[in-house]
């Protein structure tokens, strides 16, 4: 199953794509911001994990035109994020994020996020 | 400047001084004009200096009022990046420290594997349970380095601050005497795109702020996947 892991961090972005192979799943393509993003997602892409704050696309804007695209409508978006306020995790739900993770995140909070919504990725 | 108070009082002030000075610069045309302004209005001479001390009256006032306003504004947010800045400091500390204890684990894990490997009939069954502590260990110490990216949040917050106090300290010195500005451009300070980072990005209380993002997402339906 491959994942688009989107971060303007490139820490971040290990830190993320080495959990994910720890947790199993080793095909992974990356993306520096949501533009970047938007430009490598294709049907391919199986599950999507996305920071909020990045240069010239967040990751808000990056989810909102991804489910506006036949191919990325469906396809499970998990937010991982330093924001936590209420209106900020509304608001990423409302931009059609599926899940949500808290920076700094332990890697089973990891696992149990995609766990809870791979059916929807396999589907 | 975002107060609206400090803005108002702001702009009150500029005006009021810009017609103190343009009222000076009238008084400065010229000595044949100066002549003929103080004999056409020496009996009112009372009355111009009523005047003048209503206007100087009014513009102390403003100014206290901007003084006011701008302290408590900038004192708010200095102290908010101060706060910020000693987080930066504590969560790198505490980074550092989660990491080289986790090395010293895995130091001592690597010197037990030696001891099995010596060991005349080696016990393969703990040696693979250190090998699996030892990669518990080491992911996370990568885990740890998550600091990085919150606390460059927060530098960029604190490096905002600071572009914008430079920015209000500039105009005021300005209003007071344009001479003084410079041909330095601000803008080569500009502060972090406000994309980029979270003003609120902290490292602390982690659990309970993943807590509060689950019960949300569980009280409001999520979009199906």
């Amino acid at each position: 199953m491959k994942f688009l892991v989107v971060d303007d961090s490139a820490t971040m972005r290990r830190i993320v794509i080495n959990s994910l192979q720890r947790i199993g799943f080793s095909e992974t393509v990356e993306a520096g911001d949501g533009q970047e993003a938007l430009e490598k997602f294709d049907s391919s892409v199986k599950f999507v994990i996305t920071d909020w704050n990045m240069p010239n696309m967040t990751g808000t804007e990056f989810t909102k035109v991804l489910r506006s695209r036949d191919d990325g409508r469906h396809v499970p978006v998990l937010m991982v994020t330093a924001r936590s306020v209420k209106e900020d995790i509304l608001t990423a739900m409302e931009a059609g994020v599926n899940n949500y993770i808290v920076k700094p995140f332990t890697p089973q909070v990891l696992k149990e996020k995609i766990d809870a919504l791979l059916p929807a990725a396999a589907a | 400047m975002n107060d609206p108070r400090a803005q108002t009082a702001y702009y009150e002030s500029e005006a009021a001084l810009r017609l103190v000075d343009k009222e000076l610069d009238q008084l400065r045309d010229g000595a044949e004009m100066v002549s003929r302004f103080v004999t056409v209005s020496l009996a009112d001479l009372p009355l111009i200096l009523e005047r003048a001390n209503g206007q100087i009256r009014a513009v102390l006032s403003h100014l206290r009022e901007t003084r006011q306003a701008l302290q408590s504004t900038t004192f708010e947010k200095l102290q908010t990046t101060h706060d910020k800045i000693k987080e930066v400091t504590s969560a790198t500390e505490d980074a550092a420290i989660n990491i080289m204890d986790a090395c010293d684990r895995a130091n001592q894990i690597v010197d037990e594997l030696d001891g099995i490997d010596a060991s005349d009939t080696p016990d393969r069954a703990r040696g693979s349970e250190l090998r699996s502590t030892l990669r518990d260990e080491l992911f996370m110490m990568m885990g740890a380095l998550q600091f990085q990216d919150i606390t460059s949040q927060q530098l960029a917050h604190a490096s905002s601050v600071l572009v914008e106090m430079e920015t209000r300290l500039a105009d005021i010195a300005n209003l007071f005497d344009s001479s003084l500005a410079t041909d330095r451009p601000l803008a080569t300070l500009a502060a972090a795109d406000e994309k980029t980072y979270d003003p609120n990005a902290t490292i602390r209380n982690a659990e309970e702020r993943q807590n509060l993002a689950d019960a949300i997402f569980t009280s409001v339906k999520a979009p199906a996947a």
